[in-house]
């Protein structure tokens, strides 16, 4: 009984509805809520950059569900970078996380790149940078550290930083848009009747779209707790004539996050339709899926409604996700 | 009156292409079969539950493949034998998508599978997306075969 009042509690604490499995969390860094807050602190903490000026809230805006709505990310020296910034929503559930990298699976090592990475310039932290010693010092951080790892004699570490900014982001749950209610909670009336005649096409032979946006988090790369291990799957979207394959992210919220593609390309959701509706460009390493399909006015409007019917208005205003700063 | 204004409505919502809500059984059978759903529903029925492997799970009920294509006069126990076991199903989807069984997998003296038409997830009727009426191959290790919004069932014989 003990253990599960615990379990139920850690669920609710990550916000998670009861039809999502539990998240897969690496057992070198365990949910708790005190790493989460602290983690939520550094999080909106513009001082976390080479600039003083850029956060990863910067790139990861919690109104546009985590993502810039820029076709391209800027770093803190004002380099750009080659990729869009991908959402947060659901990362909890990511079996990859970035564009096309297999390598980065865990949030904690991923996070190095954005902080340290010198090609591109993101944050432009280095080892030394003034941020790691003014956590030690800060009247804000210095409970929030001690609260977060209450065994260790030194908590202020660039290891610790990067736990709880995971811990802050595997809460960022996308369970409450309009298609969950329909789905989950049997509510008819959540979604219009174009978007389900949208999401029959969504899952149709010919649209395929299932197909890498599939599954609870509308993304092929998708793992929880119970998963088996999977290799991460990339495709070649047949944007260019050239190489380059990357990974389906989620479509949850994909409304209002424009650009699109993994360069922000593609403008709107009706540009992206068209784009796979006509099957791209013809390059030896397209994926076969991407093969086009007939495409009326009426079932772009449904698909999108479909799409659309993904919003989760709730995540973009939660408080427990917003800057603690302001 | 109100028959004629009542069938042109159901005229005009088939050729609209909404779901029969049925399944047709075919092929080279002597007496080819067309199950309401309704009539699906009075069959006894299992229930498996499935996983994803995002880690999510859905319990399907439903009526075990073979019990149906028996009902068509589909050859299995001690019927499914020399020519019979070169037989296969085609199961056919609204959207056009097919998938192959053999007979010998259906059977129970042979791969005895415990596939389903399923008619229910999780205690409720199918989505339009996946129904009225989906397969479920539970030991299937990829979902591909679980043919959602199942419309009819092939019966083909390579040697006779």
């Amino acid at each position: 009984m003990l253990i599960r009042t615990i379990t139920l509690c850690l669920l609710a604490q990550l916000c998670l509805a009861s039809q999502f499995p539990k998240p897969r969390v690496p057992a070198d860094n365990p949910f708790n809520p005190a790493k989460a807050e602290l983690g939520r602190y550094l999080f909106y903490d513009a001082r976390m950059s080479v600039n003083g000026e850029q956060s990863c809230a910067t790139c990861h805006r919690q109104e546009l569900a985590f993502t810039d709505g820029r076709p391209r990310a800027i770093g803190a020296t004002g380099e750009s970078h080659p990729r869009s910034a991908m959402s947060l929503v659901n990362i909890a559930y990511n079996s990859v996380l970035a564009w096309n990298n297999p390598q980065l699976r865990e949030l904690e090592q991923q996070m190095l790149v954005p902080m340290f990475g010198e090609h591109p310039i993101e944050l432009g932290l280095r080892q030394d940078s003034k941020f790691f010693i003014i956590i030690r010092s800060d009247t804000t951080y210095k409970p929030l550290f001690e609260k977060a790892f209450p065994s260790e004699a030194d908590p202020f570490t660039i290891a610790n930083v990067t736990k709880a900014i995971a811990c802050f982001e595997r809460t960022i749950i996308s369970d409450r848009s309009p298609w969950d209610r329909y789905h989950y909670n049997r509510d008819d009336t959540a979604i219009s009747e174009s978007a389900k005649h949208g999401e029959v096409l969504f899952f149709s032979q010919p649209f395929s779209c299932f197909r890498c946006h599939g599954g609870f988090n509308f993304s092929e790369n998708t793992m929880s707790a119970a998963s088996a291990p999977e290799e991460p799957e990339f495709h070649n979207t047949g944007l260019y004539g050239e190489q380059g394959k990357f990974k389906a992210p989620t479509l949850r919220n994909i409304a209002i996050t424009a650009p699109y593609m993994h360069d922000g390309s593609l403008p709107t959701l009706e540009a992206v339709l068209d784009h796979y509706a006509t099957g791209g460009h013809n390059n030896p390493d397209k994926d076969p899926l991407i093969h086009g399909f007939k495409l009326t006015p009426d079932d772009k409007k449904d698909l999108i409604e479909f799409l659309k019917a993904l919003t989760d208005e709730a995540v973009l205003h939660d408080p427990r996700f917003s800057n603690p700063w302001h | 009156m109100t028959n004629f204004l009542l069938r042109c409505a159901l005229l005009a919502a088939l050729s609209f292409g909404m779901s029969a809500a049925e399944l047709i059984i075919k092929g080279d059978i002597a007496s080819p079969l067309v199950l309401k759903t309704d009539e699906i529903a009075q069959m006894p029925h299992e229930t498996v539950s499935v996983p994803d492997k995002d880690g999510s799970t859905a319990s399907y009920e439903g009526v075990p493949l073979r019990e149906i294509l028996k009902k068509a006069g589909v050859p299995f126990g001690k019927d499914l034998r020399g020519k019979a076991l070169a037989s296969y199903i085609i199961a056919k989807a609204k959207d056009g998508y097919e998938v192959v069984f053999s007979l010998g997998e259906l059977d129970a003296a042979f791969g005895n599978e415990s596939i389903l038409v399923a008619d229910k997830v999780d205690g409720k009727p199918l989505f339009e997306y996946q129904g009225p009426l989906r397969l479920v191959c539970p030991n299937d290790k990829a979902g591909a075969r679980s043919v959602r919004m199942l419309e009819t069932l092939e019966l083909v014989r390579l040697q006779k």
